[in-house]
């Protein structure tokens, strides 16, 4: 035992009681004041601290034809996403989930840095996922920290019908680009948004709208339970239903089969395009996922630009099309009797000049009328009755149908075209460089400097097939409302005029369009041809035409780029046309 | 209560350490996703306990007197263990543990109990002249040693706790009350050095406690001005001596807000779980800031946040009373305890576990700076549960005197 006594005076002991007391009393208070005083501010605090919001996606809306045919729609794959910081050996987890997926692991990293958003946001690394991808990824979940998959809704294409030219396709967004769209459809870096065709077009209409769900989620963002009450639900996109047929659609591509060109059809009162085909075209699959940056430089370097869509933003010179602005001119303003007779002998020279005009045909029409120059295409007629006409009336009667201007169609990127004025002339040539009557005499055949769409020549022609009055605008999407375009105020013994010459470019013996005409269907069909002449090759072959059928007015243009003759090449297509037409037309008439 | 007997005092504390237990049990069980694994704190708190309860018996059945003895080998030793973790790979970028492979010890937690038997052998010596304003100085070297090649390893608040027990066992031996005002004043001069109006106002108090004391008024002066030179040079200490991190806790504990997602993140978590409890709790297992991990470390730094949360305030106040209890029982026990030696090692160790209860819950409700320093019985964690049998062992050995 020890030997000294305890010594503790009381007064030492009630000193550290005291202390002891005062200690305690001041961390009850503490915690008083914490619980019961401010209890309210805390308790809601932490309501807040617990709840994450975070976006729930519908499917995107489909897009169906006429007739309810869905040519495109949705099908599930999955993406793989990561979160930065949650991972582990970012370059191991790579190259594990590169040999998995098969996708290189450059492609994965570029990918990484293209989608980052941050570090405790996910990112998109791979897209297009099978099931079975997901489910050895699954397996070896312990190896992939910080790595997550969801179900994600990638388009899915009728695969006879992947017109890439009218549909558009949806791609993904990058950081760049978020800026410059509508904040309040709330989107992200990594998501879908439509980037051509309808699918930009109708973005808004065809993308779902988002939802959020509240997530209660722990310090490390983990979510632990889905409060069902309070979530915003998450509504799929509208469908789309385009005014296109699609078994006419299927048509019109197999005629450019191995072509290059283009073929609309439309219905003239309402305006609704019934076919729309630019060819060559490309496979819209190309765009779900794998696509590789290679496969896509391809596609844009080839020459036969497969990416242009020639109806809205291919320019070609229209050709001999243009002879009947001429001759509106002629018959409106009285210039000249549409019975008179002029001498075609093949070539003309006009006054005072050395140069020498041919008519394609060398041996010259002969006697010439005004009905049989539209018919059988006559340059020398034209040559000679376009001295009558002032430029600028030449110029102001071509704007009227609609050139040099948007048609107004419901497609992005679509271009205006050139019908040359002074101002361009001057411009292009100097003051000296040109005349008036020089550069009628090109523009009277449609040639020259002018450019048009394949789509405001289809204006054009539906101008005429209505007699310039409520000519409805075109337009793609069947449930947009019915607009026209403004009219135009011909006489009437003008519009007789054109159609005789009209129907006789296809139904007459020396018609240059005598190749469309319709023996079997007893259709009556009007039309022009073109053979328009370019720097890039052989001409360029059009066919523009309208006519009736139960009561309703179809048009239909067709242009084969460096095709040849509008007669020998483009007519028979636009006979075919006609003809499968008319025998599909119960099938036409259905909505 | 100071007349009951010492065997009463034993049992009633077993009593109180027993509820303790039990009360960090039922938390840890409440924290732990799957509570039955062997990996959850809480059976891990279970095989802790049982191994901590066998050194306990072990340590009961040491003679005292051969401690008594070797307080200053023991001392000593306990010194050369906290160099090895300097020599050893860094945990955590400090040298504060030493890996035995199944599991880390941390030296300093016994180096506390050392400290505090190697200050009680000096002061119970019977030759020693408690009055005499030197008696302080050897308690003081020895305790700052200790708390020296803490500091360095790093861990400011284990150092803290290694001087804490310094003043209360000056004064349990008798130590003039001068001298104990004396150690005290410049802590405060160097608080009251932050702010100048405090410093002015601090000076002037000084100034008139200075004089109502006896003494040498010589020395009185030159104690003061001594105190001043302290506060006006705390400045250049705090910028020279302190690690970043060290800095970084006690900025942040003079404002929380400053840096919500840094160390005092914590505390804002903290007080937001305690707060949210209320008077009843939200009830076992459904503590949301608990449960949804956004209370740091809360099986052991913040487990009280814990309690507070899911037991509320009725909760944290039974807490706080076994802990009172627990302290004070500590106390009876040193006062009535029949040898010296004893009953100021037992006012130590009391000291010690008391300012691990103090400061713990200090910095759970924002009162302190967040100093990672577990509660007894309570926290989960093998190293400090261990340390507080050894406490209570080396308690119920000596009271038996």
């Amino acid at each position: 035992m020890l030997k000294i006594d305890n010594k503790a005076d009381i007064f030492h002991y009630r000193t550290l009681m005291a202390i002891l007391t005062f200690s305690m009393l001041l961390l009850v208070g503490r915690y008083f004041h914490l619980q019961i005083i401010e209890h309210e501010r805390f308790f809601s605090k932490s309501q807040v601290n617990r709840v994450k919001a975070k976006a729930s996606y519908a499917p995107r809306g489909l897009i169906v034809d006429r007739n309810g045919v869905v040519i495109v729609e949705n099908s599930p794959t999955y993406i793989l996403t990561v979160t930065p910081y949650e991972m582990k050996n970012i370059e191991e987890q790579f190259d594990k989930i590169s040999s998995i997926i098969s996708v290189p692991i450059e492609e994965i990293e570029r990918r990484y840095k293209k989608y980052y958003r941050g570090r405790f946001l996910p990112t998109v690394i791979a897209k297009n996922l099978s099931f079975a991808q997901i489910s050895q990824i699954e397996e070896m979940k312990l190896d992939f920290p910080g790595v997550q998959y969801e179900r994600f809704d990638e388009r899915l294409y009728n695969t006879e019908l992947n017109d890439m030219h009218i549909l558009g396709y949806l791609r993904e967004l990058d950081r760049e680009t978020i800026p410059t769209l509508d904040k309040s459809s709330l989107y992200r870096a990594g998501e879908l948004i439509g980037w051509q065709g309808v699918e930009r077009e109708y973005e808004k209409e065809l993308r779902y709208s988002k939802g959020v769900n509240y997530i209660e989620v722990d310090t490390y963002g983990r979510e632990i339970e889905n409060l069902n009450s309070n979530n915003i639900p998450a509504y799929p996109g509208k469908n789309l239903v385009l005014t296109i047929d699609s078994e006419l659609q299927k048509f019109s591509r197999n005629l450019l089969e191995g072509k290059k060109g283009s073929i609309i059809v439309s219905k003239v009162n309402s305006g609704e395009i019934l076919s729309i085909v630019s060819s060559p075209s490309y496979n819209l699959s190309i765009f779900r996922g794998e696509t590789s940056s290679k496969e896509w430089e391809e596609l844009i370097e080839s020459e036969d630009k497969p990416i242009l869509n020639r109806n809205i933003s291919g320019l070609y010179p229209p050709g001999s099309s243009f002879k009947i602005v001429t001759a509106i001119n002629l018959i409106e303003k009285g210039l000249l009797d549409p019975e008179d007779n002029l001498m075609c002998a093949g070539s003309y020279t006009p006054q005072g000049s050395s140069n020498t005009f041919n008519c394609w045909k060398e041996d010259g029409h002969g006697l010439v009328n005004l009905r049989k120059a539209i018919s059988e295409s006559c340059n020398v007629y034209f040559y000679e009755t376009v001295q009558l006409i002032k430029l600028n009336e030449w110029i102001s009667t071509a704007k009227k149908f609609g050139f040099n201007q948007l048609t107004e169609i419901d497609l992005p990127n679509e271009i205006v075209g050139l019908i040359p004025d002074k101002e361009f002339f001057i411009d292009t040539y100097g003051r000296w460089g040109w005349s008036e009557r020089g550069v009628l005499l090109n523009m009277t055949l449609g040639q020259g400097d002018i450019l048009v769409t394949p789509l405001q020549s289809l204006r054009y022609i539906n101008h005429i097939a209505s007699k310039g009055k409520n000519t409805a605008k075109l337009k793609i999407n069947l449930n947009k409302p019915t607009e026209f375009y403004e009219p135009i105020n011909l006489s009437e013994q003008t519009w007789v005029r054109l159609y005789d010459g009209l129907y006789d470019v296809v139904n007459s013996d020396g018609g240059s369009g005598w190749r469309a005409r319709q023996i079997k269907t007893g259709i009556t069909l009007y039309g022009k041809t073109s053979t328009a002449e370019n720097p890039h090759g052989e001409p360029h072959a059009w066919f523009n035409g309208f006519f009736d059928l139960n009561g309703e007015k179809y048009s239909l243009v067709v242009m084969v780029e460096n095709g040849g003759g509008g007669g020998a090449v483009a007519s028979p297509i636009a006979g075919e046309l006609v003809n499968f037409i008319s025998s599909n037309i119960e099938f036409l008439a259905k909505k | 209560m100071i007349y009951g007997s010492i065997n009463n005092d034993l049992q009633k504390l077993y009593l109180i350490v027993t509820s303790l237990l039990v009360f960090g049990l039922v938390t840890l069980f409440s924290i732990s996703s799957d509570p039955f694994s062997f990996n959850s704190s809480f059976s891990r708190q279970i095989i802790f306990i049982l191994f901590s309860l066998f050194i306990f018996f072990l340590l009961k059945a040491v003679d005292i007197k051969a401690i008594h003895d070797n307080s200053i080998t023991i001392y000593l030793i306990s010194i050369f263990v906290c160099f090895i973790p300097f020599f050893m790979p860094p945990v955590e970028n400090t040298s504060r543990w030493i890996d035995l492979g199944l599991f880390y010890i941390q030296p300093a937690e016994y180096l506390k109990c050392a400290t505090v038997i190697a200050i009680a052998k000096y002061l119970s010596n019977n030759q020693l002249a408690v009055k005499d304003m030197s008696t302080v100085i050897v308690p003081v070297l020895i305790a700052s040693l200790s708390a020296f090649i803490v500091l360095n390893q790093p861990d400011l608040g284990t150092s803290v706790i290694i001087l804490v027990p310094v003043l209360p066992m000056l004064l349990w031996a008798g130590v003039n009350n001068f001298t104990i005002f004396l150690m005290i004043i410049p802590f405060i001069t160097i608080i009251a050095a932050s702010n100048d109006l405090a410093f002015n106002i601090w000076a002037f108090l000084m100034f008139v406690m200075f004089m109502l004391f006896q003494g040498k008024l010589l020395n009185r002066i030159l104690l003061y001005f001594a105190n001043i030179f302290a506060g006006l040079l705390f400045p250049f200490f705090w910028n020279n001596f302190l690690n970043g991190y060290q800095r970084q806790r006690f900025l942040d504990f003079l404002n929380p807000d400053l840096d919500p997602m840094g160390s005092s993140y914590h505390i804002i978590q903290s007080i937001t779980a305690i707060g949210s409890g209320g008077l009843f709790g939200k009830g076992w297992g459904q503590g949301t800031q608990t449960q949804l991990k956004f209370l740091p470390v809360q099986e052991s730094d913040f487990i009280l946040s814990v309690i507070a949360e899911e037991f509320g305030f009725l909760g944290i106040s039974l807490i706080m009373f076994l802990f009172f209890m627990l302290i004070k029982t500590l106390l009876d026990i040193a006062f009535r305890c029949s040898d010296y030696f004893s009953s100021l090692v037992i006012v130590g160790l009391t000291s010690i576990l008391f300012s691990h209860i103090f400061i713990n819950s200090a910095m759970t409700i924002g009162l302190m700076p967040v100093k990672g320093l577990p509660t007894p019985f309570v926290s989960a964690g093998g190293s400090f549960m261990l340390l507080c049998f050894v406490i209570l062992s080396l308690v119920s050995n000596f009271s038996k005197n």
